[in-house]
C-alpha cells in the first residue's frame, strides 16, 4: 500500500470511530457540553501524576491538579466524578466563584519528590498566601507540603490559572486551570424579554438551563444562554517522556537532596499534540466526565440554537498563540483577563471590544465573548418551509420582532427564523417536499462525498431535510452518521486552530485543535446533562 | 442542452471513469436573473433605499427595492506549480481561473457579472491558456493581451442560443485543457459587492501529478457571518465534490469587508500546497450617488433590519456582532463622483471607494490592494508531489510569501509564468504586489493570512499603517467611536484578516483631498521576523516588498 495512502486509511480509521461513538451516544444519552466544574469559596487542590489520553493511543506523562476539598460539583454531572475528591485532571478543576467573595485555594505539592516545589498564580487578583516555603514568583509548596492562596474575586469573567514555578516545565506537564467569576448582579434584561423567551423555548423542549449565571458581566450587554469554556495548550512528547524517565530513575530520592531534581530539556520545543480542554479531536467530543479519559473530564463539544447567545470562554495555555476559528459567524469579544471593554464614552451601554471570526489565544490571556448564528441574510429559507405542503411543519409562519426574527413563538421549531428569507427557496426545481423557483441547481448527489457531520440536505432540522430527501425527494443522503436526517440535522461548523497543522495528532490528520459545533433546530434537544 | 447530451457524456466517461451514468460532471450556473435580482442587470444600481421599504417579509412576486446584481466565477480545483524567488519550481495543489481569464493575468478580480460570465468564446483555448495565447515567456511577463473573461466550457446550446447556457452542463474538453496543472497561488482574486448574489462554480478537474489521490476540493469563504453550512466547504459539515465534478456555491454577499477563501479538505495540508485565495466585498456606501450624505445613507440602511445596526438594550433591539453603528459624529462626507461612477459600472479595475459603510467617509482609499500572507515548507511540498506521507509536527515554512511571490518576485510587474509538468507555460502568480500611491493619496491594504504553521509580522517603514478593521469588522465602539489605531507594524496568524490605510498626506484637508502630501519615494513593508527576510537558502527576499510613492 502506498504510504499516502496509508495515512488516508489512519485518517479514516479516526474519522468512522468518531461517528460510530457519536451515534452510540446519540441512542443512549445526548451528551454535550457546557462549563462543568466545582463551586465553592475554599478548595483544595493537589498536584500529582498521571497518565493522560491522546487518540493516537499514546498515554502520556502529565501532571494535573485534583480537587481534594471544599468545591460542589455544578451545576451537573455525575454521581461520582465530578464533585471534589476526584482524580488528577488537565486542565484542572475550574473554579466558579461569585464576585466580591474571598476565596481560599489550598495546593498540596503530591508530585513525585524529584520534581520539586509547585505553586499557583492567580492572574489578575491580588493574592495573600500563608504557608509553604518561598519561591522566585509566589509561596510554593515543598514536596507533600501545602500552600495557601486568598484573593478576593473582584473582577466578574474568566481568568487563568496556572503553576508559577518552573514554568516552562509544569504548565507543559498540565498544571493550569480556569477560575470563573460570575458577576455579583444580574441586569434586568438578561432575565426579561427574550432572554426570558430563550429559556421558556429550552423549558418546552425538555432542556435544563447550564448557565453558570445569566450574564457574564453586570452589564446589559453582556446575557447569555449558553457557554462553553475552551482552554488550548499544547504538548512536546519528548519533553514528558524526558520527565517520566528521570522521575522513574529518582524515584526513592529524598526531596532537596543533592540530586533529586529533573533537568529536562524544554527547548527546542516541538509540540506535537494540540489541546482544547486536555484533549484532542475528536476525543474532544464525547462527553464531559466520560469513563475513558479519567484525567481528562472536559470536553469540547458546542451545540446551540438559532439566536443563542453563545458565551465563549477562551483560555491560552501553554506556550503559544493559536488562531481559533470560529466557523459560522463572528465573535463579539467581551473582556480580557476580567476587564470588560466597554465604550469611552457610554461605558454603561455601550461595548468596545473587537468582533473576530478568529479569537488568537495568547498563553496565559483569557477572554470572553458573545457568539450567535441565526442564518440572517442567507437570502433563503434554511428551514425549507412549503406554504403548498401537507405538512402543517412545513407551513409555520414568522413574523418578524422588531430585530426581524420570529421571536414571538416560544414554542414553535422556527423559534427565531430570520423572517425576510422565510419561504424564500434556495433551489430552482422542487426538491421533494420544497419548493422550488429560487437561484440555485443543486447538483446530482451522486457526484458529491458526504460528510459525517453533513445533515442530509442544505436545510436546518430533522423536519426540513426528511422533507427534502424523504421518500419523495432523491438518494437519501448516507454517510451523514454523527448528524443523522431523522434525528438531529444541525448546521456543523467546524471550530478549529486556523494555524491547521495544529489540527492533527502527532502527525496524523485529523486531530489536535478541532471540533464541531452544531446549530440545531428546536425540536433536537441539546441534552448537556453527564 | 438535451440533445447535446448524449455527444459529449461518452468523452466525458471516458475522461472520467465515473462508473455512475448520472455522475457527472463539469457545469457553470450564472442566472441571468432570480426572485432578488428579477430583472437582467450588468451593472451595480444606485443605492438610494433599502431593499425592503415596508414589511420585513419576503413577496415571492419580487416586490422590494433592488439592490445589487448578480455576480459569477468560475474556478478549477486541481495542481500546478510556481516559481519561488530563488528560482525553485514548486509543486502545489491548487485552484485556478476558469473565468475571468483575461482579468486575472493582469492581477484584477475574476468576478463577472452574467453578461460578461456566460459569454461564449469565439476562439479556441490552448492549454496553459491565456499564457499560450500571450506568447508568455518563463518568470516574468508584460500585461496580458487575454480579453476573454466568461467561463472556460460555455458551448452554445442545441438551438445555438449563446444567450444563456447558464443552466447546463458545459463542455469538459476546455476545462481540461485550460484547467489542468493550471493552478495559481494565491488562488483566483474574487470581488464583490453587498447586496450581491455571487455564484461561484469549482470545477474538480484533478490532480494529474497525483493519480494515486482522489482528492475532493471545497470552498469555505473565511468569516462569512451567519454562513450555512451546506455552503461553508466544510467536507465533514457538508458535502465535497469529487473529481470531475462541479458545484456552485451560492451567497448572498455578507457584509463588507476583507475576507478570504480556501480549500477545507485536510487543511494542513491543502492550504500548505497552496490552496488559497482572496475574496473581499464592498460597502454599498459606494453605491450612493454622487453628493449624497454618507451619514444619510447609513441612516437608510437602518431601514432594512438585515443591514441594520440596532443596538438597543435589550436582546430584541440588540445586535451584538453588528460593527457599523451611526458614527459618534456626522461629519457631512459625502460619496464622491469618482466612488459613484466606479461602483455602478462594476468595474474590476483599480478603483477608489470606502473600505466599510462608515457614515463618515473615514475609510476612504483611493487605491485598494489585496495583500495575502503565506508561506511554503519545500520538503512538504516536495513530499507532497511524491506518494509519501507528508508529516505535520516537522513543518517549517522556508519561503514567506505576499501574494505567492517572495521579494524580489514581490515587485515585478505583470503575471509571473511557470512551465508545469505539461511542458506548458501557465501563469502561476498573477499577482504582483506593488503597493503604487499617488502622494497625497490613501491606500487601503486588505491584508490577510493563510500561513498554516506561524504567525508573521508586517511592518511598514516610513508610511504609518492606520488599522481599521479587524477580521472584516470596523473598528467601532456600539457608541459610534471609531477605535482606528495607527501602528507600523501588523501581526498575523493563519486565518485572519485586518484593513490597513496608508495614507501619504502629511497635512490632510479633508479625506479625499491633501494639502501638503509626503514625500515621493519608494518605501518598504518587510517582516521584522528576520529569518521570514529569506527564500529558502537565500539570505535576502522573502515577506517583503515596496510601497511606492509618485
Amino acid at each position: 500500500m502506498r504510504t499516502m495512502t496509508m495515512k488516508k486509511v489512519i485518517s479514516n480509521v479516526r474519522l468512522y470511530l468518531v461517528p460510530i461513538a457519536a451515534v452510540a451516544l446519540l441512542l443512549a444519552a445526548t451528551a454535550h457540553a457546557a462549563a462543568p466544574g466545582v463551586r465553592g469559596t475554599s478548595f483544595g487542590l493537589t498536584a500529582s501524576a498521571a497518565f493522560i489520553s491522546q487518540p493516537d493511543g499514546q498515554l502520556v506523562y502529565s501532571w494535573g491538579y485534583a480537587c481534594a476539598s471544599g468545591g460542589s460539583a455544578v451545576p451537573f454531572g455525575p454521581a461520582t466524578g465530578s464533585a471534589c475528591g476526584g482524580a488528577m485532571q488537565i486542565p484542572g478543576p475550574t473554579l466558579i466563584v461569585t464576585q466580591g467573595q474571598s476565596v481560599s485555594v489550598t495546593l498540596t505539592n503530591n508530585l513525585p519528590a524529584a520534581a520539586g516545589n509547585t505553586s499557583i498564580l492567580f492572574t489578575g487578583f491580588d493574592v495573600t498566601t500563608s504557608g509553604g516555603v518561598a519561591g522566585l514568583l509566589t509561596q510554593e509548596a515543598a514536596h507533600a507540603g501545602t500552600v495557601t492562596y486568598t484573593f478576593t474575586a473582584t473582577n466578574a469573567g474568566t481568568h487563568a490559572y496556572y503553576s508559577g514555578t518552573q514554568g516552562d516545565l509544569q504548565v507543559e506537564m498540565g498544571l493550569y486551570g480556569a477560575v470563573i467569576v460570575l458577576p455579583s448582579a444580574i441586569p434586568a434584561n438578561c432575565t426579561s424579554g427574550v432572554a426570558a423567551s430563550n429559556l421558556t423555548a429550552e423549558r418546552f423542549w425538555g432542556e435544563t438551563d447550564f448557565r453558570l449565571a445569566a450574564a457574564a458581566y453586570n452589564h446589559p450587554k453582556a446575557c447569555y444562554d449558553r457557554e462553553y469554556l475552551f482552554q488550548f495548550s499544547e504538548m512536546d512528547p519528548r519533553i514528558h517522556r524526558q520527565a517520566e524517565e528521570q522521575v522513574a530513575a529518582r524515584s526513592t530520592c529524598v526531596a532537596g537532596a543533592v540530586g533529586c531534581n529533573l533537568e529536562v530539556a524544554t527547548e527546542p520545543y516541538v509540540p506535537a499534540y494540540y489541546l482544547i480542554n486536555g484533549r484532542s479531536m475528536p476525543d474532544d467530543m464525547d462527553p464531559n466526565y466520560a469513563a475513558e479519559y479519567p484525567h481528562q473530564p472536559y470536553n469540547g463539544n458546542p451545540h446551540m440554537h438559532p439566536g443563542e447567545q453563545v458565551l465563549l470562554r477562551i483560555i491560552g495555555q501553554g506556550r503559544w498563540q493559536h488562531p481559533f476559528h470560529e466557523h459560522g459567524n463572528h465573535v463579539r469579544i467581551l473582556g480580557r483577563d476580567g476587564n470588560l471593554i466597554v465604550s469611552q464614552s457610554d461605558p454603561a451601554n455601550s461595548l468596545a471590544g473587537p468582533l473576530l471570526f478568529t479569537t488568537t489565544t495568547t498563553p496565559g490571556v483569557a477572554m470572553d465573548g458573545i457568539f450567535y448564528w441565526t442564518g440572517r441574510g442567507l437570502n433563503w429559507d434554511p428551514y425549507g418551509h412549503n406554504p403548498a405542503s401537507a405538512d402543517p411543519l412545513a407551513k409555520l409562519s414568522c413574523t418578524p420582532d422588531a430585530n426581524g426574527y420570529n421571536t414571538g413563538a416560544p414554542t414553535a421549531i422556527n423559534y427565531f427564523e430570520w423572517c425576510q428569507d422565510h419561504n424564500k427557496p434556495v433551489q430552482s426545481a422542487p426538491f421533494g417536499d420544497v419548493a422550488g423557483g429560487g437561484p440555485v441547481t443543486l447538483p446530482d448527489p451522486n457526484i458529491f462525498t458526504n460528510g459525517a457531520w453533513y445533515g442530509g440536505s442544505p436545510y436546518l432540522g430533522p423536519n426540513a431535510t426528511v422533507r427534502a430527501t424523504g421518500p419523495t425527494g432523491t438518494t437519501p443522503p448516507s454517510g451523514t452518521i454523527a448528524n443523522s436526517p431523522t434525528s438531529e440535522a444541525g448546521f456543523a461548523f467546524m471550530w478549529h486552530s486556523h494555524n491547521e497543522r495544529e489540527i492533527t495528532t502527532n502527525n496524523i490528520f485529523p486531530g489536535g485543535m478541532m471540533m464541531m459545533m452544531l446549530v440545531d433546530s428546536r425540536e433536537f434537544q441539546i441534552d448537556e446533562t453527564n | 442542452m438535451r440533445k447535446l447530451f448524449p455527444l459529449w457524456l461518452p468523452i466525458l466517461l471516458v475522461c472520467l471513469a465515473t462508473a455512475v451514468a448520472s455522475a457527472q460532471s463539469f457545469r457553470v450556473q450564472c442566472p441571468t436573473s432570480t426572485a432578488t435580482h428579477p430583472t437582467a442587470a450588468n451593472s451595480e444600481p444606485d443605492y438610494t433605499a433599502p431593499t425592503y421599504t415596508s414589511g420585513q417579509t419576503y413577496v415571492s412576486s419580487g416586490a422590494g427595492h433592488v439592490n445589487g446584481a448578480i455576480k459569477c466565477q468560475q474556478i478549477s480545483g486541481g495542481d500546478g506549480y510556481s516559481t519561488m524567488g530563488d528560482g525553485t519550481q514548486t509543486y502545489m495543489f491548487s485552484f485556478g481561473p476558469l473565468s475571468g481569464l483575461g482579468d486575472m493575468a493582469n492581477g484584477r478580480p475574476g468576478t463577472e457579472f452574467p453578461s460578461v460570465f456566460n459569454g461564449v468564446y469565439g476562439g479556441t483555448f490552448a492549454p496553459g491558456d491565456p499564457a499560450t495565447s500571450d506568447g508568455a515567456g518563463p518568470g516574468p511577463n508584460p500585461a496580458s493581451g487575454f480579453r476573454y473573461n466568461g467561463a472556460v466550457g460555455l458551448i452554445p446550446d442545441a438551438t445555438g442560443n449563446t444567450a444563456a447556457p447558464s443552466a447546463g452542463h458545459v463542455d469538459p474538453r476546455p476545462i481540461e485543457d485550460v484547467g489542468v496543472m493550471n493552478g495559481n497561488i494565491p488562488a483566483p482574486l474574487m470581488a464583490i459587492d453587498e447586496d450581491d448574489e455571487f455564484f461561484l462554480t469549482l470545477t474538480n478537474v484533478g490532480m494529474i501529478m497525483r493519480p494515486d489521490l482522489f482528492e475532493q476540493h471545497t470552498v469555505h469563504f473565511h468569516g462569512y457571518p451567519n454562513a450555512s453550512s451546506f455552503y461553508d466547504g466544510v467536507p465533514d459539515a457538508s458535502v465535497a465534490i469529487n473529481i470531475g465534478g462541479s458545484f456552485t456555491y451560492y451567497y448572498l454577499a455578507p457584509d463588507a469587508g476583507t475576507y478570504f477563501w480556501h480549500c477545507h479538505i485536510t487543511p494542513p495540508e491543502h492550504l500548505q500546497m497552496g490552496m488559497v485565495g482572496q475574496i473581499y466585498v464592498r460597502p454599498r456606501q459606494d453605491r450612493v450617488p454622487a453628493g449624497t450624505s454618507l451619514y444619510t445613507a447609513l441612516s437608510t440602511q437602518q431601514g432594512d433590519l438585515r443591514t441594520a445596526c440596532p443596538l438597543g438594550n435589550d436582546a430584541v433591539h440588540h445586535d451584538i456582532l453588528c460593527s457599523n453603528p451611526l458614527p459618534a459624529i456626522n461629519t457631512g462626507a459625502t460619496n464622491t463622483a469618482a466612488v459613484y461612477s466606479a461602483a455602478a459600472s462594476g468595474t474590476n479595475a483599480q478603483r477608489p471607494g470606502y473600505a466599510y459603510n462608515d457614515g463618515d467617509g473615514s475609510t476612504y482609499y483611493d487605491v485598494e490592494y489585496p495583500i495575502q500572507i503565506h508561506g511554503f515548507d519545500p520538503n512538504f511540498h516536495f513530499v507532497g508531489m511524491t506518494f509519501n506521507p507528508e508529516g505535520f509536527v516537522d513543518m517549517k515554512d522556508k519561503y514567506f510569501l505576499l501574494n505567492g511571490r517572495s521579494y524580489p518576485d514581490t515587485v515585478t510587474p505583470g503575471p509571473l509564468a511557470t512551465q508545469s509538468a505539461d511542458g506548458v507555460l501557465h501563469y502561476s502568480q498573477p499577482l504582483p504586489t506593488i503597493i503604487t500611491i499617488t502622494a497625497g493619496q490613501r491606500a487601503l491594504l486588505r491584508i490577510s493570512d493563510l500561513d498554516v504553521t506561524e504567525f508573521q509580522t508586517l511592518a511598514s517603514l516610513g508610511i504609518p499603517m492606520q488599522v481599521v478593521a479587524l477580521n472584516a469588522k470596523l473598528l467601532r465602539d456600539q457608541a459610534g467611536n471609531n477605535l482606528y489605531y495607527t501602528t507600523n507594524s501588523i501581526t498575523l496568524g493563519g486565518g485572519e484578516s485586518l484593513d490597513v490605510i496608508l495614507d501619504t498626506c502629511a497635512v490632510r484637508a479633508s479625506i479625499t483631498s491633501c494639502t501638503t502630501p509626503m514625500a515621493a519615494g519608494t518605501y518598504y513593508l518587510y517582516t521584522p521576523n528576520l529569518d521570514h527576510l529569506s527564500n529558502d537558502a537565500e539570505n535576502f527576499g522573502g515577506l517583503m516588498t515596496e510601497v511606492r510613492v509618485n
